[in-house]
Parts: structure tokens; sequence; C-alpha cells
């Protein structure tokens, strides 16, 4: 018992290590989700690290979102999409999937996206987010259309962001990016930054996924009465209940796709009232992009059912696409669903691209342990040269190499990505241990022999009043940038913290333990 | 065997004015040449693309390296800012001051090139990292000296922590601008270590020498002996790092290691002898008074 109440500080760190060790090794602890978490990051690696873009090698790109808003607009009791289209109308370059008219901040139609978030617009407002349209352009359309409004201002909305946050979650699942993440960023500035990462993508790729809007939209287009052709948006992501994954059939490449219940007697009645359900199937057309609409035909099947009304029971047909990859980028924008407004790549937007080859991930990986391991050897090197007592100075390196098992152990148990920035703050941890064992060693070694637990206690005491005073220096130097957002000096702070909270609390006051057993005479 | 034994320095051999003069002399010249910087290009220090904006490719080519530059000059339309190589591996940085990171990539690709990593920073953005590492660093190094100020409650030691970091921040600075290096988030990260690290042996000294009873020149040599072990041992680890780093081309190591051991180096000249005389100062007028 005694030696458990004497011992306690060398028993906690041992508890520390033995945690540490099984968050890093256990296999119980992998990744949560193997769609989404480390089955990339732990190829080939035997702990339960998750290491981030720049040791393992991926795509990271930081762009704002394209748009302006305007606040405080007074709908005059108009309905959302009507305000949408008489906006929409207005500007050059825009159509109504442009503009979003929101009350409160809030899409007038309850979404299951519409939470209301503390501290976002409170006022209605309308955004664009067309491409080169400016606060004076949407200005000039709101007048134009009469409504009121208080501001006009660049970007988009609260709720507009978490929207693009959470499609572009579900694309990059869609297109089976595992370990991708999407999230928002705000600088010291208050700009706002869409963050995507995904590990063992190349830039392009990524670009092209989450660059598109992704609309897609099932139009008929049909002869009226006039002898005219006539474009009528007929079908929308959200008439549609279910979406297949892209086939190739032998008429050609095709997703599958089932009309939602509620709208298919319209789509049926629609079709056959504008004639293109005729005998022998005719054209429709879908639209994956505003820009470009591809055409695709009818099979004489599907209109012969919905000419009977057969298809209403069973609304299912078959979007015909020219090859393998459009039809896996139709099924992945339809289930993913179309971004309210897209990411801004241009030069001046103020976004950044990285991209890390897998191969030189790898090389990061092997090369910064090699330097980690030698700095460590240097340490160790000194301090021996220093104490030429294998008494002090082993205990000392052992020491500091568990503070860095506790750190890496945290980082496997809440699986934060290791990063370069990651493995400066453990090489900074070190320096500051390594400072802080010599004080506690010189402190108690000082004046001879220790005789008595009672002076040991007391010049411990004494080393402890610098290494604290220490410490909190450290942490107030590092806390402003582990508070501010910007990622790349964030890990380096956190991790530059904790190790000196673990430090201070945890694995200096046991070396003090250790060297007190190893040293006193009378114990 | 190598002996490592800190010497004991008669102090007393030198006034307080001489013993601070160094320190002061360095950290004066350490200023101007940052004014001067500033006067001749516009910034205090060499800023690097995560501050200016820009984009930086990483290329592996094998074979000599004259051949190798002219083979990336051909590949790209725009003109490197920079190249430079990668000892130990066929690597080779370039930047550019503009230009998309798709373009690059396009281009690099249609080249032939195997592209390692290529990282694009909009200038905006640049702008906006400079200002956050610059109010992150003014926000660390107030909180330190407020830190400083409320552990020793006494105006002249606390005073004189502050200057040594502040000098420890300003040589490295300087010694930067004169061997090119650029100020990145890696050299950022450095200097905010070195607020912890210099802070560490001030904060040694003054504690033995205002805090403890007995003489003070045996409590000056008591926190030297830790105090220089410390120091040591910290830049022997960073100059192992900094050759590591540098052979391996791991840019933000090998900055974070040659910036530490210049403000540790630093840090030596500055608590030995500026704020030693300072506290020395402090003492004995006081105990003159």
């Amino acid at each position: 018992m005694v030696a458990i109440r004497d011992n306690w500080r060398v028993i906690l760190l041992v508890v520390f290590l033995l945690i540490s060790v099984f968050a890093l090794f256990s296999p119980t602890l992998g990744p949560d989700d193997p769609d989404s978490g480390g089955d990339v990051a732990a190829q080939g690696s035997a702990t339960n690290l998750q290491y981030g873009l720049e040791l393992s090698g991926g795509t990271r790109v930081r762009a704002p979102l394209v748009g302006v808003t305007a606040e405080g607009v007074d709908f005059g009791g108009d309905d959302r999409r009507v305000v949408e289209q008489e906006v929409a109308a207005e500007i050059d370059g825009a159509g109504p999937t442009d503009v979003i008219a929101r009350f409160g901040g809030q899409p007038a139609e309850s979404q299951e996206t519409a939470q209301p978030q503390p501290g976002s617009e409170t006022s209605d407002t309308v955004e664009v987010t067309a491409e080169g349209v400016s606060t004076d352009e949407l200005a000039a359309a709101l007048d134009a259309a009469g409504y009121d409004y208080e501001t006009t201002r660049e970007g988009v909305t609260e709720t507009t962001r978490q929207e693009v946050v959470r499609i572009l979650e579900n694309k990059i699942n869609e297109a089976g990016l595992s370990g991708g993440t999407v999230q928002e960023v705000t600088t010291a500035q208050g700009d706002n930054f869409i963050l995507v990462e995904a590990p063992n993508q190349d830039a392009s790729s990524v670009r092209q996924l989450v660059s598109e809007r992704g609309t897609v939209v099932i139009e008929a287009y049909y002869p009226a009465s006039d002898g005219n052709y006539t474009r009528d948006t007929v079908l929308q992501q959200e008439d549609f209940q279910s979406i297949g994954t892209a086939q190739d059939g032998s008429s050609g490449p095709y997703v599958p796709v089932t009309v939602s219940e509620s709208v298919a007697p319209e789509f049926q009645q629609s079709m056959r009232d504008t004639g293109l359900a005729q005998q022998g199937g005719t054209r429709c057309t879908y639209q994956a992009d505003p820009s470009s609409t591809e055409p695709c035909l009818m099979s004489p099947g599907l209109a012969d059912s919905l000419r009977t009304g057969e298809w209403g029971e069973n609304p299912v047909f078959q979007l015909q696409t020219t090859n393998v990859s459009e039809a896996q980028e139709v099924s992945i924008n339809l289930r993913a669903g179309a971004l309210p407004a897209q990411l801004d790549f241009s030069e001046e937007s103020g976004g950044t691209t990285s991209f890390i080859s897998p191969s030189q991930g790898a090389d990061f990986r092997t090369n910064s342990l090699i330097t980690g391991i030698i700095a460590v050897l240097a340490v160790s090197a000194t301090v021996f040269v220093r104490y030429k007592d294998v008494r002090v100075a082993a205990p000392m390196v052992v020491t500091a190499l568990s503070e860095v098992v506790i750190l890496l152990g945290f980082a496997a148990g809440i699986g934060y990505p290791l990063d370069l920035s990651v493995i400066a703050g453990f090489i900074a941890v070190i320096g500051t241990g390594v400072d802080d064992l010599i004080i506690i060693a010189d402190e108690v070694m000082a004046e001879g022999e220790i005789n008595s637990r009672r002076v040991f206690q007391s010049r411990f005491r004494k080393a402890f009043w610098v290494i604290g005073a220490a410490a909190a220096t450290t942490i107030i130097a590092m806390s402003p940038l582990a508070i501010l957002s910007l990622g790349d000096l964030q890990g380096f702070a956190i991790f530059t913290i904790l190790g000196v909270v673990v430090g201070v609390l945890v694995t200096r006051p046991a070396y003090g333990d250790i060297l007190r057993s190893l040293t006193t005479i009378d114990r | 065997m190598v002996e490592f034994t800190v010497p004991e320095v008669d102090y007393t051999r030198y006034t307080n004015r001489q013993l601070a003069a160094i320190p002061l002399a360095v950290l004066a010249v350490a200023i101007l040449i940052i004014a001067g910087w500033f006067v001749m290009t516009g910034v205090p220090v060499n800023q690097g693309i995560a501050f200016t904006g820009g984009t930086e490719v990483q290329v592996a080519i094998d074979g000599p390296q004259a051949a190798a530059e002219e083979e990336i000059r051909a590949a790209f339309d725009a003109e490197p800012e920079s190249i430079r190589s990668v000892p130990a591996q066929n690597v080779y940085v370039i930047t550019f001051q503009s230009g998309g990171a798709a373009e690059l990539e396009r281009q690099a690709e249609d080249a032939g090139l195997d592209v390692r990593s290529i990282s694009s920073v909009s200038a905006s953005f640049g702008a906006d990292t400079q200002t956050l590492a610059l109010g992150g660093l003014a926000v660390a190094f107030l909180g330190m000296s407020l830190l400083v100020f409320a552990m020793f409650r006494v105006f002249v030691p606390s005073i004189a922590v502050v200057i040594s970091a502040f000098s420890d921040i300003v040589v490295p600075l300087a010694l930067m601008n004169l061997l090119g290096i650029e100020l990145s988030l890696g050299t950022v990260a450095a200097l905010l270590m070195l607020i912890g690290y210099s802070v560490d042996s001030d904060i040694l000294l003054n504690n033995h020498i205002l805090r403890r009873s007995g003489d003070f020149y045996e409590s000056t040599y008591r926190a030297m002996r830790t105090g220089v072990t410390m120091t040591l041992t910290s830049i022997t680890a960073m100059i192992v790092m900094t050759i590591t780093a540098t052979l391996f081309g791991i840019q933000l190591l090998a900055a974070i290691g040659i910036v530490l051991v210049f403000g540790l180096v630093t840090d030596l000249m500055n608590t030995y002898m500026l704020n030693l005389s300072l506290l020395r100062w402090y003492k004995f007028r006081g105990v003159a008074r």
C-alpha cells in the first residue's frame, strides 16, 4: 500500500501509457466507419493512427462559394418560388435555379436541412448563385422586380453553406472517395470557405466532382399547338423516389430511376398531353449542367405503358446516357442532390488547392519518423554526456518518449489525422519536456545526496514552480493558433498545448518519482 | 568522450553596461536590418507563398540538375519564380508567383513530369493567413508578457524577460532575411515555439536569483548550469533535425529547426548577458538603497 501511495505518479503514467498503447494498437478501436474511415489511411500500417493529406497523399481544396445575397428583403406576401422567378427574370445569366429566396434565412418549405442556426441570418434573404453577378446587379434586379431590401453583400447565407457541405459530403460518399471530408471554415477576417479533403485523389478529379452544381432535371421538349417547340421541366431531383446505380445495358449505359408515387400520375398525364408518349417512343432530355442539355430517347415500351396508364402502377424508367462515366455522374448527382451554390475556383477568390501524391505522402511519413528518431537520439546523447549517469539520463529519455506515445495514443483514439504540423508539435513537446526534466534533475540532485523524503519534496516543489510557469507561458503562446480554425498550424498548436498539459500533470512528475527512488538514500 | 560541463563565468569582471551592451547592439543591428529590408522591399521579411499567394509544384526528375531544370522550364508556360532541388532525392520544388493549380497541373502532366505535390494559395487568402500569423504572434507575445508580469510582480525582472524574448524573435527574423529564408507557416510555428523556449531559461534564472536565498553569483551559476544544459540540448536536437529534414526535403521541419537554432543561440546570449545584467542592477541597486 505504501508503495502505491508513494509512487502514484509513476502508476498514473503507466496507466496513461497502457491506455495510449491500447488506443494505438487495439484492432477494436479501428476507424469507426469502414466506409469513410481509414481503410485507405490504415493501409500497410499496424496502428490505428490516421494520417492527414501531407502524410498519406491526397487533395485538399478550400474555396468560397459563388454568390451574392440581399438581406432584409420584403417579399410583399409573395411565395418563395414567385420571388425567385421574378428576380431571376431580371438578371442576365441567372435561371430560377440560381436564385434562392429564404424566409428568415431558411427555405420556406420544411426541408430536413432547415435547422434554425443560432447567429445565422434572421431576415428574409434572396441569394443569387450564378457566376458573375455583382451585388449592384442583384440590387438593380430587386428594384426592378419591386422588392424592398436592406443591404446586398458578397457571399451566401449560412443555411446555403450548410446545404453545400451536406450535399458535397453525399457526393463524395456516392463517388466512393473513401475518407473524404467536407467542412465549413471561417477565417479570422470572417470569410467563409468550404474545405474539401479527399485522400488518395488527384486535384483535378476532386475539383471536377465538387465544382459542378449537379442539377439534374427532366425536360420535355415538344411541339406545342402553334407548331413551335416548347420546353417544360417535368421532373426535378426531389421527384425521384429512388435512384439506381449506373448500369451498362445492351442498349447503352443508363441509370434506373423510380418516380415517387405522388408525382407519377402527373408526369404520366403530362407525357400523354404533350404527345411525347406516342407510339414508337420519342425524345426527352435530361440536363446535368445548366449549360449542357443531353437528349435522350423514350423507348417504345415506356411510351406504351405511359399511354395505357400501366406505368403509373410501377413508375420506373431508365435514364439513358451516352457513356458509362456520364451515367455514373448523373447517378451521383441525382442521389447527392444539386448544390445550391458552386465553389469558386477563380484565382482572386481566395481559395487554395493542394495535392500531395501518395508516394510523397509515404516518403514524408517514413522520413519524418526517421527525423524524429534522430532528434531524440541527439537529445539522449546530450543528456548522457551531460550527466554521465544512466540512472538520471535513461529515465529522462524514456519519460520524454512516453509523452509522445501518450499524444500518439490520443491522436489515434480521437482519430485526429497526423500531419507534418502535428509532428512539429511532437518535436516541440519533446523539446520542452526534456527542458523540464533537466530542471527537475538539477534541482533534485543539487547539493549532494538527498537523505530524506522531506528534502526531496521541497526541492521537487521548487522545481515545479519553474516548470509550471514555463508551461503556462507556452500554453498562452500557442492558444491563439489553437482556437482560430485556419487549419495549417492548428494541429501544431493543439498538440503542443496537449503535450505540455500531459507533461506537467502526468509524465514530468512521474520522472521526479523515478529519480527519487533511484537517488534517495533513505526511502 | 566529449566533456560537457557548464563553465563558471566570473561575472564580477564585467560591469552591467559591458554585459548588456553586446546583446543590445545585436538587437539594434537586427532591428536595423529589418527596417532596412522594409524600406528596400516594402515588407519586413521575405514571405513564402503561404502568405503572398502563388503555386508550388514539386516534381521528381531523374538525371543531372541542369537538364532537369531545362525540362522544368520547358514544361510550364509561366516563368517559374524559383527552382530548388531537394538533396538526397531527385525532387525539384518550383514556385510560381501566379497561375492556377489546375493549369500548372495539366502542363506538368502533359510534359510527362512526375508530380509529387501541388499547392496553390490565392493572394487574398495569403493576406488573410499573414494577418492571422502576425496577429497570433502578437497575441502570444502579449499574453506571455502579461503572464510574466503577473508571476514576478516586479518591473525590472519582468521587463528583462520580455525584452530578451523580443530579441529572441527579432534576431532570427533578421537572420532569415540575410540568409534568404522565407517566412512560412513552419517559421511562424518556430517563432511561437521560441516564445516558450526563451521564457523557460529566463524564468529559471529569475526564479533562482529572486526567490531563493543565497549569494547572487552562486544562484546565477546554479541557474546557468541547468539553463545552459537545457538550451544546448535543444540546440543539438534542432541542428540534427534541420540537417535530416533538409536532406529529406521536409521543408516544414527544416524551417522550424533552423529558426529555432538561431533563436536558441540568441537566447543563450540574451539570458546570460542582458537579463543577468538587468537582474544584477536590480538586485544590488535595491540592496544599496
